[in-house]
């Protein structure tokens, strides 16, 4: 009876450990944001800063994004054109690859390859700047770090998400139509017959929002995880794990929320 | 001037236990003791880089962590922080380092060109060729320029305190002596309130008013070089012994090392 109340016990304190944890990580992720817009609308925010992370962000990132996207598109309409066949029009395959790369597959596998390629890079170099006191150095200066780092990346976040999901939604649904002609034979009017069949010009502005979302959620995690790093060169490589692991939960978190938000 | 009041901080454990001690104006006070006994907490306390779990710090009579707002910033302004391992910003060029600071406060009342007249002069001041370091990023610098150059951004915004965190960790006996030199040289031209965190007693027992031992999280001793020297008191006897004995062992090993390769060459030709 004493060891279920001890495993009881535990439990809960676990889970409430767990909670407190949860809460306080998301109250400094949402002052974090707070601040960041506050220094963005009284334009504190140096553009040099800005830009450098916006190519680095946006235009280092194009061609990871690209071959994913093709990869998407492609996969995509094969398994579509392999169930579809002998079934349905294998019109409607059009429809499926280029609804499935615009509202679902576009924004997240790139959301997928921003957080390994932009958001685990910035943990890392908060996380360093922390560890190596350069963070205290900015402090010491009367300058901000909010400012100085967190500001200008989750702006450029911001600006080359929708970038990069606009050019995979293109990319990947194109990969598709190819795939479709090469594997099943379908052509590429029947294919676009599909395609605007159902096709509703809200559904990419849909896709742009969840671009949107990513490109504020995973700059600012990751900077708030680098911020939080202790410990040396142990402690960034912990840091960023944690970093990546908690950005596509939340990159997933809010993808499942987008449907019963904005779909009906 | 400037006062720690009873400050507490403990992180997994209790670091400081209760500290307090008044910096007169001018003072160059040095902070001496075991590793780990919070010595660069204590340092940090008094930008508020670091907020104790209870006291306080005050500097010219207003408390470091009062509400008012805009406080911290200015103490912040008066006063420049010379990092451990110099803290320099990776992707920024030895102009911008220096400069960051009063870019940031300054340069609209200074203009551009006293802004870079007073990053050139700081980097003379520590004597290093501005022409020379200008553009070079900090991993193009070795360990002693990258300090002089942690030293030149804490002093171009003429601060009126300067807080050293382990100066002279890290460097050669030559480079560690330069830096103290140039220490020395900063106090007495600028006649700064000063302190140095430091773990080489016999820097600064040379460079300082008085010297403080904390161990244990409490200030144990606290008086001028001359007073430390004849003290009899068990902790700081302990403490000088140990660092005696420190410094001792590292000048004998580095000279068996050197007995060492002279005999390889000697009996190789070549260095081991």
């Amino acid at each position: 009876m004493a060891s279920v109340a001890h495993a009881l016990t535990g439990g809960l304190r676990a889970v409430g450990g767990a909670g407190e944890s949860v809460a306080r990580h998301a109250g400094e992720i949402a002052q974090l944001a707070w601040q960041s817009v506050q220094a963005t609308f009284r334009g504190q925010v140096a553009f040099r800063d800005f830009i450098i992370q916006a190519y680095a962000m946006g235009v280092e990132s194009l061609p990871l994004v690209l071959v994913t996207a093709i990869l998407s598109g492609v996969v995509t309409s094969q398994q579509g054109g392999y169930q579809f066949t002998g079934s349905i029009p294998l019109y409607v395959l059009g429809s499926v690859v280029t609804n499935g790369v615009v509202l679902e597959l576009g924004p997240v596998m790139t959301a997928i390859v921003f957080i390994g390629r932009v958001g685990a890079r910035i943990t890392a170099e908060v996380g360093t700047m922390q560890v190596s006191e350069q963070i205290d150095a900015i402090y010491s200066l009367g300058r901000d770090p909010v400012r100085m780092l967190a500001a200008p990346r989750i702006l450029a976040g911001m600006l080359a998400m929708p970038f990069l999901v606009g050019l995979a939604n293109g990319v990947g649904a194109m990969a598709g139509m190819v795939a479709a002609r090469s594997t099943i034979g379908l052509g590429y009017q029947s294919f676009l017959y599909g395609a605007r069949l159902f096709w509703h010009s809200y559904d990419l502005f849909y896709s742009l929002m969840k671009a949107e979302m990513f490109g504020f959620i995973i700059p600012l995690i990751s900077v708030h995880m680098g911020l939080l790093t202790r410990g040396g060169a142990e402690g960034v490589g912990r840091a960023t794990t944690s970093s990546v692991v908690f950005m596509i939960i939340a990159v997933l978190v809010a993808d499942a929320l987008f449907p019963p938000l904005f779909l009906n | 001037m400037i006062e720690y009041r009873d400050i507490y901080k403990a992180f997994d454990a209790p670091v400081l236990a209760g500290v307090s001690l008044t910096v007169p104006d001018g003072e160059t006070l040095a902070i001496v003791g075991p590793s780990g006994t919070g010595k660069s907490v204590l340092l940090k306390t008094t930008i508020g880089l670091i907020v104790p779990d209870r006291g306080d710090v005050l500097i010219d009579g207003e408390s470091v962590f009062s509400s008012r707002p805009g406080v911290l910033q200015e103490i912040r302004q008066k006063a420049g922080y010379v990092f451990q391992n110099a803290a320099l910003f990776d992707s920024f060029n030895v102009y911008e380092n220096v400069a960051l600071g009063i870019q940031e406060h300054e340069a609209k009342r200074l203009g551009q060109r006293e802004v870079a007249r007073r990053v050139w002069h700081a980097l003379e001041d520590v004597n290093l060729d501005p022409r020379a370091v200008l553009p070079k990023l900090p991993s193009e610098l070795s360990g002693g320029m990258r300090k002089r150059v942690g030293l030149a951004r804490a002093i171009v915004g003429r601060p009126q305190i300067l807080l050293y965190d382990e100066p002279v960790t890290g460097l050669d006996p030559v480079n560690a002596a330069a830096v103290d030199r140039l220490i020395e040289e900063i106090t007495e031209k600028t006649h700064v309130t000063s302190i140095i965190v430091t773990h080489d007693i016999e820097g600064a027992l040379s460079l300082c008013d008085r010297i403080g031992l904390l161990e244990g999280g409490k200030l144990r001793f606290i008086g001028t070089p001359a007073e430390f020297r004849r003290s009899d008191e068990p902790l700081v006897r302990a403490f000088a012994d140990r660092q005696a004995a420190a410094l001792t062992a590292m000048r004998s090993e580095r000279g068996s090392r050197r007995s060492r390769r002279t005999t390889d060459l000697e009996s190789t030709g070549r260095p081991s």
